[in-house]
């Protein structure tokens, strides 16, 4: 479960160029750490081809921290049947 | 060939220059897919000469106007060829009448497929497009979006509204790798001009500096170099293909 939350804070800190120890699990993406819908939409797309998952693009207005993202990427791997 | 191993999908696709699009890109190697929305029977035989081209076709009923319908469009292209390279936005009509005359359905009939189709549909299709970073759109508007015409201030309204599309969605998603630009096209041989009274005929080939009106082909031809690579350069241009009935 940590490993998923590393994961993912790490890959979002490359795509926002940002140090990974601000990605605090609620740090807010659009207001505390300058991210805009174009990077949300990376790391949408990065987690798609990371996780070999599809997630809609609908859950894009759901990526607004850490801690929901990984929620969004565990929801994903979960209707494929695996366990993060 | 030009768009080998590519997906396009046309909308408006089974008659006019929207078939002449479709045409052009099933002989330079795309896999097709073109929407409609009356024209069954024209839909049907040109499914099948694309395939004699020997390439996928799927033409789909859809009604550009409705966003929902757009969605489910893009959807099953996607699921069909399991990928989209092109999107050309042709889909259209016309509602001529004077603006003292012009009714409030004929105004957004006309705008809502128009201009809100091309919205509709490349906003279903952008986000495959970013997530890829790479995909071409060309947007079919018309001289008389660039110039004006008396008795279209619908047409004419929707069709530079698809000009300030490009250009701003151009800025947009160029950092992603797309490209966007319009083909204007004048006045072009198709079912649209077919109500054109003869001596308005004659008046307009008087008017068009090359002296005859346009053919599809004179249309797909532009749309395939903005869609190719040889204008890798170009993004958020409207090109106007007239005969030089309007120059800048």
């Amino acid at each position: 479960m940590q490993d998923l939350e590393n994961e993912i804070r790490n890959m979002i800190a490359e795509i926002i160029e940002k140090d990974p120890a601000a990605i605090t699990p609620d740090a807010k993406f659009y207001e505390d750490l300058g991210v805009d819908s174009m990077m949300a939409l990376e790391i949408l797309a990065a987690m798609e081809k990371k996780y070999k998952i599809t997630i809609p693009e609908e859950k894009l207005a759901q990526l607004t921290t850490l801690k929901e993202t990984v929620a969004v990427a565990r929801e994903f791997l979960e209707k494929e049947g695996r366990h993060a | 060939m030009l768009f080998k191993e590519q997906v396009a999908l046309v909308t408006g696709g089974s008659r006019g220059i929207g078939r002449a699009i479709v045409l052009m890109l099933a002989q330079e190697g795309a896999g097709i897919a073109f929407s409609y929305l009356k024209s069954t029977q024209e839909a049907e035989g040109l499914a099948q000469e694309v395939e004699k081209l020997g390439r996928k076709c799927l033409g789909l009923q859809a009604d550009v106007r409705d966003f929902a319908q757009a969605k489910e469009l893009v959807e099953k292209v996607k699921q069909h060829f399991g990928r989209l390279d092109i999107l050309v936005n042709n889909a259209g009509i016309t509602r001529d009448k004077a603006l003292m005359l012009m009714t409030k359905e004929e105004w957004l009939e006309v705008i809502e497929t128009n201009l809100g189709g091309t919205f509709n549909v490349t906003r279903n299709a952008i986000v495959t497009f970013l997530k890829q970073k790479s995909g071409k759109i060309v947007n079919i508007s018309s001289v008389s979006g660039v110039a004006g015409m008396s008795r279209q201030t619908n047409y004419a309204a929707a069709k530079a509204g698809i000009i300030g599309f490009t250009k701003s969605l151009a800025k947009e998603v160029a950092a992603y790798n797309i490209r966007v630009n319009a083909v204007a096209p004048g006045f072009i041989e198709t079912d649209m001009l077919a109500g054109l009274k003869e001596e308005y005929r004659n008046e307009l080939l008087k008017r068009i500096p090359l002296g005859r009106l346009g053919k599809v082909d004179d249309v797909s031809a532009v749309v395939k170099f903005l869609l190719s690579d040889a204008a890798d350069f170009i993004t958020g241009q409207t090109i106007v293909v007239d005969g030089g009935l309007f120059i800048q």
